[in-house]
Formats: structure tokens, sequence, C-alpha cells
């Protein structure tokens, strides 16, 4: 059970944070009835606070339990996450400036602006921005779960911990709502780099300090099936599609493109994505307190007390607890409470963006500027409790697996946005049956594999062994887009001729 | 010449590591050890040093193009 000294630097840690997200709104001061000063916090962010802001994107509950949990259950097969935000940054090296670029000239906020505007079709740009809202709803609810399994082993033990555990998380949300509200991408920025100086207290003070308490990395894992020590070569294919799929995914999630449209310059953006890839070191260290957690029977103890399916995501914090002292594990976990709460803010307004830009106005057109900021704040407020809503009756365990078909969708979108940035020849009618077509088979292989049950498995077994269904849709989706496009130019050509 | 020589080391900055992290059959591998870590573990984990070190390369050639 926890003792006082966790509680106490827990809770004004967290008051700390509050404050800061409420300062948010002082922090270079701008006007916030604009939707870009309110979203993109005026486009001023320099390399170190894009860093962050973007950093905060990716070391998210996906990385404290997600990642973790997977090794935990799995073994080696998870830790693609490693290779995969690197690829991630050499993907957004190349495409982002670009993107970037092109937003200052034209005044995108959002992918799906340039959407509209480089392929003039509303159809289109209405649904990459639908795909990115969907896509981004189970990604705020694995924020979620991460929150709730820190709030979980911290209470365990104690009277009424599930009534306890939910209006804890209620709180944090209502507080969350309200600075973001009042804040906008400004307040998320600051708390973003004071959750980021407490995570990177906690790796540094874990990958030291637990080895040593447990005699060392061989020990934990002499101890262990081969599966965690190497992959089974059954499951390269897999590994690899995995690294590729999520790689191509991450930067079209509609928050990522939030982060990069912040920044002050493109030059600013490309050194702070090249940077980025030093973020994974603390990623590769939380992944491997999967391994690392077999070795202290304590905390294994405190695990076999929950059920089998949710003892994964609880791996990082009955760590923490189990290893470090009262104060420190107050400290740590609170970093990781936060660490699912700022990018669940960033997400929700990058969907409300989203929604009042790219779907609303398509059909209201004459909203006034202060209307629409008013919208896309309330909107990110109802995005949030959605999720909340979602993780109240949804099983944790349930809700990782539905962010792996988040994955799969988002990754539909990519010829538009991407492709669309460089390839000239792309025609909107291919574009649109592509992404339908991805989409559609994107979820009939999802339930196929998971025999139209639970889902549990992103993986579709092929000739060449177990792939990643993002990289299979997208495949089908890209041969669409192109095929057509070649097709319908060549007819045009020949039109023109005759 | 000289431009497309750059652009050629350009294209190369980003493959190279892209190349290494693809091609999972290089570090799928037990040994050597790193102060007990596999080796499947702690090369991909250095890796994002290297990686970083490549795109910081590009980041720098790509400024001075512009």
């Amino acid at each position: 059970m926890i003792g006082t000294d966790a509680i106490i630097s827990f809770v004004s840690l967290f008051v700390l944070f509050i404050v800061l997200g409420f300062y948010g709104k002082y922090w270079r001061r701008g006007d916030l009835d604009h939707v870009h000063e309110w979203s993109l916090a005026g486009r001023k962010l320099g390399t170190t606070l894009v860093f962050f802001l973007i950093g905060a994107d990716l070391y998210t509950a996906y990385s404290f339990v997600a990642i973790p949990s997977g090794i935990f259950a799995k073994g080696s097969l998870y830790f693609f996450a490693i290779p995969y935000v690197m690829l991630t940054f050499g993907v957004a090296l190349v495409t982002m400036p670009r993107l970037w670029t092109l937003a200052r000239e034209k005044g995108y906020i959002t992918a799906s602006d340039f959407v509209k505007d480089r392929f003039g079709s509303s159809t289109l740009s209405i649904m990459v921005a639908i795909t990115g809202i969907v896509a981004e709803l189970p990604y705020i609810a694995l924020q979620i779960v991460g929150m709730q399994s820190v709030l979980t082993v911290m209470l365990a033990g104690y009277a009424n911990a599930q009534i306890v555990e939910e209006i804890s998380l209620l709180i944090a949300f209502i507080i969350l709502a309200a600075f973001t509200y009042t804040s906008g991408l400004r307040g998320a920025t600051l708390t973003a780099v004071f959750k980021d100086i407490l995570i990177w207290i906690t790796v540094l003070v874990v990958i030291i300090a637990v080895p040593i308490s447990i005699g060392g990395f061989h020990n934990a894992f002499s101890h262990i099936k081969p599966n965690y020590v190497t992959l089974p070569s059954s499951l390269v294919p897999a590994y690899a599609t995995l690294i590729l799929g999520s790689a191509l995914a991450l930067y079209l999630y509609p928050h990522a493109i939030n982060g990069v449209l912040s920044s002050e310059s493109a030059q600013k953006l490309r050194k702070s994505t090249a940077l980025l890839p030093l973020y994974g070191v603390g990623l590769a260290v939380l992944a491997l307190m999967g391994v690392l957690v077999f070795a202290v029977p304590s905390a294994m103890n405190f695990l076999s007390g929950f059920p089998e399916s949710s003892r994964g995501i609880l791996v990082v914090p009955s760590l923490i607890l189990y290893t470090m002292p009262q104060w420190f594990s107050g400290i740590a976990l609170l970093g990781i409470f936060v660490g699912g709460l700022v990018p669940a803010a960033i997400m929700a307004m990058a969907q409300a963006n989203l929604l009042t830009r790219n779907v609303i106005k398509e059909f209201r057109p004459n909203i006034s500027d202060k209307l629409e900021i008013r919208i896309t704040k309330i909107s990110s407020t109802v995005f949030k409790f959605i999720a909340l809503g979602f993780v109240f009756v949804v099983p944790a365990t349930y809700a990782i697996s539905l962010q792996l078909l988040g994955g799969i969708l988002i990754a539909q979108i990519l010829p538009a946005v991407l492709f669309g940035l460089y390839v000239k020849s792309l025609k909107r009618t291919p574009l649109i049956i592509g992404l339908l077509v991805g989409i559609g088979s994107g979820i009939y292989m999802v339930e196929a594999a998971n025999n139209f049950g639970a889902l549990t498995v992103s993986l579709f077994n092929t000739g060449f062994g177990a792939i990643y269904i993002a990289v299979i849709s997208l495949t089908i989706n890209l041969i669409i887009s192109f095929s057509g496009s070649y097709v319908m130019n060549t007819i045009q050509k020949k039109k023109s001729e005759s | 010449m000289q431009i497309k020589a750059r652009h050629v080391v350009l294209v190369l900055l980003i493959l190279i590591p892209s190349f290494v992290n693809l091609g999972v059959p290089i570090y799928n591998r037990d040994v050597p050890e790193l102060v007990g870590i596999p080796f499947f573990y702690w090369f991909q984990t250095l890796w994002l040093f290297a990686t970083a070190g490549f795109y910081l390369v590009f980041a720098h050639l790509k400024g001075k193009q512009t």
C-alpha cells in the first residue's frame, strides 16, 4: 500500500501542474480569440519547445502503458516501438517542413485544409478530417487508461478504491478541460515541458536504481523465456511491418500535425525533428521495465492480485512503487499521470480544430472568427469527456487494441496528405476511393484476424507470415490512388489531343 | 553535378538509418551482451543516437540549401 510521502509529493506536484496550465494564457501573450493563436500558440514555438511539444505527443501513455504492457505479456515483439520512433522522424524530416512551408504561405491549420486546397475537393477534405477525429478517439482513451493505471496502483488496498479512482479521473479532466479552454496550446506546451522533466528524472533514476536492486540486467534476462531475449524468426515480418506501418501513421495524426505547424520556422522544425529520436532512449528504458519487473518478486506478487488481462498496464507504476522510496514514487507516478493528461489535451484540441474548420465550416461557411473559436473550444472539451466516458464503459485492455485500429484508419490518409505534397499527378476521385477501400479492407482484416470477436490482434496472416494490417490496407489504397490517377490522366491527355 | 551529389548524400542520410531499422535480422541476436542486456535491446537503443546524428546532418545540409 502507498504511504503518505508518495501522496504528498504526487498532490503537490499536481497543484504546480495546474498552476502552469492556467499560467499558459499569459505566456507569450497573443489574442486568444484567434484560432491560430489558441491552437497553434501563434506559430511562435522554437526548436526546444517544438521538441517538447511533439515529444509530448509521442511520450504518451502509449510508451508508459501499452509498450511495457505488451513486452510484459508477449515479449520482444513490442520493442518495435523503438525502431518505429526512429523511422517516423525520418519520414517527418522529409515531409513536414514542406507541409509547414505551405501552411505558413496559405494559412492552413490542419491537414484537411491542405487537402481541400490541393485537390479542390470538400468531400476528400471532410473524409480526411473525420478519419482524423475518429482515429484520435481511442488514442485519447489510451491516455486515460494510463492515468487510470497510476490511480489503480496508488489506491490499491484502500476502501472504495474504484469510486475514488473514477472521481479522481473526473476531477483531473475537469481541471484539464478548464485550462485548455482558457490557455489553448500555450498551456499544453508549458505543462508538456513540466511533464517531460518529471519523466526524464524518472527514466534516469529507474535505469540506474532498478538494475542495481535486482542484481543487474543479466539476472533479469537469464530467468526469462527466449521470446523475451530476441525475436522469434516467425515474427520478423510482423516486427518490420509494425515499424513501417506505425512510422508512416504517426505524423498523420491530427495532434502531430498540430505540433508541427506551431513551429516558428521550417529549419527549427527540422532541427527539433532530427533530435527527437533521442526521446526514444527513455521509451526503450520504459519498455525494458516489462522485462525487469519479472525479477522483482514484491511487484510480481502485487500484480498477481489483479486479473491477468489487466496486469500489463500496471507494470510500470507497480515496478516504480516497489523499487523506489515513497517520496520518489510520488514524483514518478505523477509524471506518468500527467504523461497521459497533456497528450489527451493536445489530441482533443486537434480534433476540435478539424471538426470546426473542416466539417462544420464546410456546411456553415459564414460563421464569424469568434464563433469559430468558441465552437472549437467547446468541442475540444466534449471530445475529452467522450473519451473519458469510453474508458469508463470499455475495459482497459480493449482500449489498447482499439488504438491499433486507430493506426490502421489514420494510415489511409497518407496518399492524400504526404504524397499530395510531392506528386502532382494525383487526382481526387481515386484518392477518395482508395481511402474508402483502405479503411474498409483494414476493418475487415482486423475483424477477420480476431474471428469477429474482441479485438486483440492487429496482424494478419499472409504467405509472408503475420503482417501489420495497416501496411496491407495502405498498399491497397496506394495502388488504387496511383493507378486510378494514372488512368484518369491518360484519358484526359487523349481527350485533349483529339 | 555538385547539386546532384548533395542530393544523393541527403537521400542516404535518411535511407541508411531506415535500412538498419527495417533490416530486423541485422540486430535480432542475443550476443554480445552489454552490461547483461541482450544485443537485440541495446543495439536498437544505441542506434537511436546514431540516427539522431544522421538526421542532424540532414537538417544542417538542408538548411544550408534553402
